[in-house]
């Protein structure tokens, strides 16, 4: 089982909240003992503030002055590196230890542990500059994860701050801790307490959700699990788990950077693709399958027609990658791949792209029309040829992303568990809202006034410009205003339109159908024609044709699955 | 299927390398087309047919990489089998032509004299020897010929 984020915090708060409900005076020689420990927790929380972006960091192309509450929060973090550094924080704990130092000793290894989980997403480039490396790691700077986790180093410190000042209050006088000590610990103190109110008084206004609380529990360590290989008489609920295991370890693989190295660029796409219309293809079964199953048990009508919508947006996403297979039939690098670090840093589609535009696809000469006298095996490929290619790529781009937003939704409403993962993406996009494909905004409800994503626009872009004119900026600031307005005029009209005349029993199922439709418009039905620089290859790679969607299915995939490794 | 009779004939007659490489390079091209035109008749064999076209690709791509591979196209041509054509039939003689290459690649990996010629051969003796693993019945047990 993958340890996550929450295995680590939750024991943390139960430990501080043990170690400050002990009653009664400490020993001296355990009064000290507890400031120690107390310094490692302060450390460990110190570390995770440093950890997280401010507010500001996360938008830096705003070109604006923080605001007050980035300000305050700025320096709660300066004043709890203070008090860590303040607090002296050597010191190993004994198993037979005073019950109160050994709940703050677990709750500090438990929050160093839990900062060691998190980075574990990320890592430090010899410039000093801290990168994702994870699919989690958008969402674990995204804002309202920010949010969560800073509300939740402010409530230990809220909860250390007074029981802190007690333990420099109690005991008998004169003795105890020695003067100098106790002013560096109320300087700790101050620092504790410094940060719970900067935090609070900014949570006040942007209140941490439960979702992203939830989410932040969920974390993951960014360590693909121990392979599970199927066994002989496995349990249905044993092999499900061996599926999550295999698609996790299939999610850290997507990542490996060998995948792309140089000399196999093109193979590697053309196999990408491959393995992406073949997995959609036989997802559109398997969805199919549990739809008619559904039936058959009478299931709840909701997740059945999440089933049928999740199975005919599969139907647009394997033709979509076969379409990019086939384009890849023919196109190559050759030996003349571009730069394995450009394509490394980059998705396909956007790698292919440069590789495009750097005029590195090739296609052999022996598949020229006779005529074609060229003396080498390779010739570079025309433009149209290539914009057929990455327009393959923009449409199976955008129908995987719609498959991956219904899916999301089928498994929010079956509450499997990949939900965190749908959970997860809608935290990577900074904008409330449709998330990457929008074939249907009306679908959608609109984002709430204030934060639409074409708020401050121009006056973002005129920031941009460097123009800081306050009477421009002042009309951009009207004019962004006046678009605001609008939006959310128009989005309570769309709201009280759409429920007049959708069903308020599955108005979500109805906006994804509705969606799947939209982008079955936008699906080639056939591949491009590309009769711009023929070749014999284009008159023999058959399109698909427009009623290819299977059938449901008779057999099993036989020929194909004969391996039994996941 | 009489493209995939007449290229056997070809793979059989080359009694050179640079005819052989020309033959494999139109026999691979020739897989890769039925299997993209046919991927879509049955559902459980769309994943079979698909990787056995990826597989032509790199068969082919070995080749043409082969440096006695003669200058000049290709003449690969592949008609749409006809709709009344059995699956097992079209997989049956992909499963056999990816034999017979793999079979005569083999041999000619082991007498080609220059190694980018023996790398290539090898290269896509694999490929053919995929095309045949995918297309060929469970139960065949037949050596490759």
């Amino acid at each position: 089982m993958t340890a996550t984020f929450g295995d680590f915090l939750h024991p943390a708060g139960q430990h501080i909240a043990a170690a400050v409900a002990f009653r009664g005076d400490l020993p001296d020689d355990v009064r000290c003992v507890a400031v120690r420990e107390l310094g490692r927790l302060v450390f460990a929380l110190a570390g995770c503030f440093d950890d997280l972006p401010l507010p500001h960091d996360l938008d830096p192309a705003a070109h604006r002055p923080p605001s007050l509450d980035t300000q305050a929060v700025a320096g709660a973090r300066i004043a709890l590196r203070r008090a860590a550094r303040s607090l002296r924080h050597r010191t190993t704990t004994t198993e037979d230890a005073h019950p109160v130092v050994r709940h703050l000793s677990a709750a500090a290894d438990h929050l160093a542990a839990g900062r060691d989980l998190l980075q574990t997403h990320f890592a430090t480039a010899p410039s000093g500059a801290r990168t994702g490396t994870s699919y989690w790691a958008p969402a674990i700077t995204s804002r309202p994860m920010t949010a969560a986790l800073l509300g939740e180093i402010a409530e230990h410190a809220r909860t250390l701050a007074p029981w802190a000042s007690q333990l420099t209050m109690t005991g008998p006088i004169g003795s105890g801790m020695p003067a100098p000590e106790r002013r560096i610990l109320h300087s700790a103190i101050g620092g504790l307490w410094i940060t719970a109110a900067a935090v609070e008084a900014a949570q006040r206004r942007h209140p941490s959700s439960d979702d992203a609380r939830r989410l932040l529990a969920a974390i993951p360590s960014s360590f693909p699990p121990p392979r599970r290989p199927p066994g002989d008489g496995e349990p249905v609920t044993q092999l499900c788990e061996g599926i999550a295991i295999t698609a996790e370890r299939l999610r850290h693989a997507a990542l490996a950077p060998a995948r792309r190295s140089p000399p196999a660029m093109s193979a590697s796409w053309r196999r990408g693709a491959l393995a992406s219309a073949i997995t959609s293809h036989a997802s559109e079964i398997i969805l199919r399958t549990l739809a008619e199953r559904a039936s058959q048990l009478g299931t709840d009508p909701g997740i059945r027609a999440r089933l049928h919508t999740a199975a005919d947006a599969m139907s647009l996403a394997w033709p979509a990658w076969r379409g990019v297979a086939c384009e890849w039939d023919i196109l190559s690098t050759g030996a003349h791949a571009g730069s394995g670090r450009t394509a490394a840093a980059a998705e396909d589609h956007q790698a292919v792209r440069t590789t495009a535009g750097l005029g590195r696809l090739y296609l052999p000469t022996r598949l020229m029309p006779e005529g074609y006298d060229i003396p080498y095996r390779y010739t570079r490929a025309s433009g149209p040829r290539t914009d057929a290619l990455l327009a393959m790529y923009v449409t199976a781009t955008s129908v995987s992303a719609l498959v991956t937003e219904v899916l999301d939704d089928l498994a929010a409403a079956i509450d499997a568990p990949s939900t965190v993962l749908g959970a997860r993406r809608n935290f990577e996009n900074p904008q409330p809202g449709p998330r990457r494909h929008e074939p249907d905004r009306r679908a959608e409800p609109a984002a709430e006034p204030g934060a639409p994503p074409q708020a401050a626009q121009i006056e973002r872009v005129l920031h941009s410009l460097q123009i800081t004119e306050s009477a421009m900026l002042l009309r951009a600031a009207a004019i962004d205003q006046a678009g605001s307005d609008l939006l959310a005029e128009a989005s309570a009209k769309s709201r009280s339109r759409d429920s007049l005349t959708a069903s308020p029993a599955q108005p979500v199922r109805q906006a994804r159908a509705r969606a799947v439709r939209v982008a079955s418009d936008d699906l080639p039905r056939h591949m491009p024609n590309r009769d711009q620089q023929p070749s014999r290859h284009d008159q023999r790679t058959p399109a698909l044709p427009a009623t290819a969607t299977p059938a449901r299915p008779t057999t099993t995939l036989s020929r194909t699955g004969n391996s039994r490794s996941r | 299927m009489r493209e995939i009779v007449e290229i056997g004939t070809r793979l059989r007659d080359a009694a050179v390398l640079p005819d052989l490489l020309a033959a494999s390079f139109d026999a691979f091209e020739i897989i890769r087309m039925l299997a993209r035109s046919c991927d879509h008749r049955a559902p459980e064999l769309f994943a079979a047919f698909m990787t056995t076209a990826d597989a032509a690709v790199d068969g082919r791509e070995a080749v043409t990489a082969a440096p006695a591979l003669p200058a000049g196209g290709s003449t690969a041509r592949a008609s749409m089998p006809a709709a009344d054509a059995g699956t097992d039939e079209i997989t049956a003689s992909l499963a056999a032509l990816g034999a017979l290459l793999h079979d005569r690649l083999t041999h000619s990996a082991a007498l080609a004299a220059a190694p980018g010629d023996q790398f290539a051969c090898a290269q896509a003796a694999d490929a053919a020897r995929r095309i045949h693993d995918l297309m060929a019945r469970g139960d065949d047990d037949r050596d490759i010929r």
